[in-house]
């Protein structure tokens, strides 16, 4: 039986910090939809989709309902499509692009994620078509989310890659121009991707993987906010260490109840249930950032020393809260911090406080990356091709996932402001050391080998 | 073999399950449920015992009176009736329903009343009422198992409109949200 103190510190927890599941994601494996028939794989491909995922959105709203907690976010994760649809041409990837898309939009699905080449070590045909299709693809869908893994621990960094991602980075970008690039937002490119993720626009479904998966991504910065908010405000002197624990109580809380969720969503469709992906992740509503987090605890805003720190102490607090709630923990499991999907984040970038460095440097502690970092139009291939292969060296040394989700806005420079829209968000355009210059380096192409770190048989 | 139920009430004090038990097990009766409250100073126990051999109801009620009545309480037995038309709970959904508002006279009897109409059952109720204006001390909360066929829209949305009738703040939710944040 429950106490009625559980009880009420419990409804206090759902009536005042808004907890919700922020993803339930179903993975759906389209490996067998394969054929040399361009029409019968599309075909195939959308039958597969809409099959599967023909109950998703109504089963998560009949489930958010039942437990008066919404499921925010319902969308689809594929095997990746340079796989899937490896001898056909670019032309063609973009049209499997286009079939994706209206999968999509049968089910009613915001964005579908799988439009993949996993080529940290070599880029095959298939890869190579896949990649050179991204520009078009994505300025031609809106639902269609694509993500390119050019490094890992063991295979070390594909530099011919990374600089492919810098020209087509630069392409989406052009071809997207009258929606300040908007294309690039929906486009990420990793180290280390894992293979499970429930959060766009770097979901997949990978190889290793069933016929069908439902992920969950459990977030919930409002609720961390609120927690340490409520502490400090009851007791002024609580330290870190205190306030660590309490983080992470509120991190199996809130992963308790994502879990909850998210197998019953599973069973009610008759699929496994996968993962819980603990990543705290934002929107532009005030409220439900992470940014605001570090304003609670003391900090001016996130950008300013001590953040990194603070990331630290926070993502180290939700992963053992959320590892112990889960059974299975996996996706990024990490912070996310989108500069213009989350307005504290956004502000910060607007008054100076946090800079493209200092995102950086946030990599190598838990955040997932460069996120939804606007950069001025004129930043050449080479220097986005740089950054790129920055956070890919903290990824793979580090034997961490990181990625970039750069967004190079047409015709506008530093501090300007770009408009994406929606859950993708605002920000100001965050200035690029070096943005129009050339950079030899990263044209000497090649591979990076795996670090000593990689040799753990 | 015969059950019998057996309350017991009265002002709490120190020594009344060991009375109570110590009688029952001196007529051989076996305990197969107990369940006691305290509400305020007084003391509500209900105990479920089978009874051997030729002992009766109206013996057993007998020994209890002479063991308890020195001690203030009341005692009441009787058969354990055979189960006829129950609530089946295979059925339904255990759900908790809360509620914090100022208190005022028939505030259970109004939240029940749309309960039991819709055919649901209260399977445990506490409530605490303190008196005055103060939402947080006065708040009733009910474990409420819903049966899967009736509108259970139309439960909630008469629960909601009582609610705001009395300026009640209810809440109602799913009993698994809160097994799965409390308990490991």
């Amino acid at each position: 039986m429950l106490t009625d103190r559980e009880i009420l510190s419990t409804l206090e927890m759902l009536q005042n910090e808004h907890l919700d599941v922020r993803t339930v994601t179903l993975g759906i494996n389209l490996l067998d939809c394969a054929s040399h028939d361009l029409n019968r794989l599309k075909d195939n491909i959308f039958n597969r989709i809409a099959d599967l995922a023909g109950n998703l959105v109504r089963v998560c709203n009949q489930i958010g309902d039942k437990y008066g907690i919404p499921v925010v976010n319902k969308r689809i994760s594929v095997s990746p499509i340079a796989v899937v649809a490896g001898p056909f041409s670019s032309s063609q990837m973009i049209e499997i692009a286009g079939v994706l898309n209206r999968a999509a939009a049968e089910v009613n699905v915001d964005f579908i994620g799988g439009f993949t080449a996993l080529v940290e070590k070599g880029i095959s045909r298939g890869d190579r078509a896949l990649i050179d299709a991204i520009p078009e693809a994505l300025a031609e869908t809106d639902r269609v989310c694509a993500s390119v893994n050019v490094a890992s621990t063991r295979a070390g960094i594909n530099m011919d890659a990374v600089y492919l991602m810098g020209q087509k980075i630069k392409r989406a970008a052009g071809l997207s121009a009258k929606n300040d690039g908007i294309a690039c937002a929906k486009l990420c490119v990793f180290a280390n991707i894992p293979q499970d993720i429930p959060f766009m626009a770097g979901a997949y479904l990978g190889i290793g993987e069933a016929d069908a998966v439902i992920n969950v991504g459990v977030s919930g910065p409002g609720v961390v906010k609120k927690a340490v908010d409520r502490a400090l405000a009851a007791n002024p002197r609580m330290d870190l260490g205190r306030i660590s624990e309490l983080i992470k109580r509120t991190a199996y809380k809130v992963t308790r109840v994502g879990e909850l969720i998210g197998r019953e969503v599973a069973k009610n469709l008759d699929i496994r249930f996968g993962v819980a992906d603990l990543s705290l992740a934002p929107t532009p509503n005030v409220g439900d950032s992470v940014g605001e987090i570090f304003q609670s605890l003391g900090l001016l805003s996130i950008g300013v020393p001590g953040t990194t720190a603070a990331l630290a102490l926070i993502n180290d607090a939700v992963k053992k809260g959320g590892a112990f709630a889960s059974s299975h923990v996996g996706g990024l499991s990490g912070s996310f911090l989108p500069v213009s999907e989350d307005l504290n984040i956004s502000e910060a970038a607007r008054n100076g406080h946090l800079s493209i460095e200092k995102l950086e440097a946030l990599t190598s502690v838990c955040s997932v990356g460069l996120d939804m970092v606007a950069i001025p139009g004129e930043t050449t291939e080479d220097t986005i091709a740089a950054i790129i292969a920055d956070e890919m060296a903290i990824g793979v040394i580090n034997n961490k996932t990181t990625a970039t989700r750069l967004i190079p806005v047409p015709g506008k420079k530093a501090g300007d402001s770009a408009y994406f829209g929606g859950l993708l968000g605002q920000s100001v355009i965050m200035p690029v050391n070096n943005a129009r210059g050339a950079n030899p380096f990263i044209r000497l192409g090649g591979r990076i080998p795996a670090p000593i770190q990689s040799l753990t048989n | 073999m015969n059950k019998a139920v057996i309350s017991v009430l009265g002002p709490d004090r120190p020594g009344i399950i060991a009375a109570a038990t110590r009688i029952l097990f001196e007529q051989d009766c076996n305990i197969e449920n107990v369940s006691q409250t305290i509400l305020q100073s007084e003391f509500s126990g209900i105990f479920i015992v089978a009874m051997s051999g030729d002992l009766t109801i109206q013996d057993l009620h007998q020994y209890l009176k002479e063991g308890l009545n020195p001690l203030n309480l009341h005692v009441y037995v009787k058969n354990l009736d055979t189960p006829g038309i129950e609530f089946s709970v295979e059925n339904s959904e255990p759900f908790i329903i809360t509620t914090k508002g100022p208190d005022r006279k028939g505030l259970v009897a109004a939240v029940t009343e749309i309960i039991a109409r819709y055919g649901a059952n209260v399977t445990n109720l506490q409530a605490v009422f303190k008196g005055g204006d103060d939402p947080e001390n006065n708040i009733m909360i009910y474990e409420v198992d819903v049966p899967n066929d009736i509108d259970q829209q139309a439960l909630y949305k008469d629960l909601r409109a009582k609610a705001i009738e009395l300026s009640l703040n209810i809440s109602i939710q799913h009993r698994n949200v809160f097994e799965a944040i409390n308990r490991i």
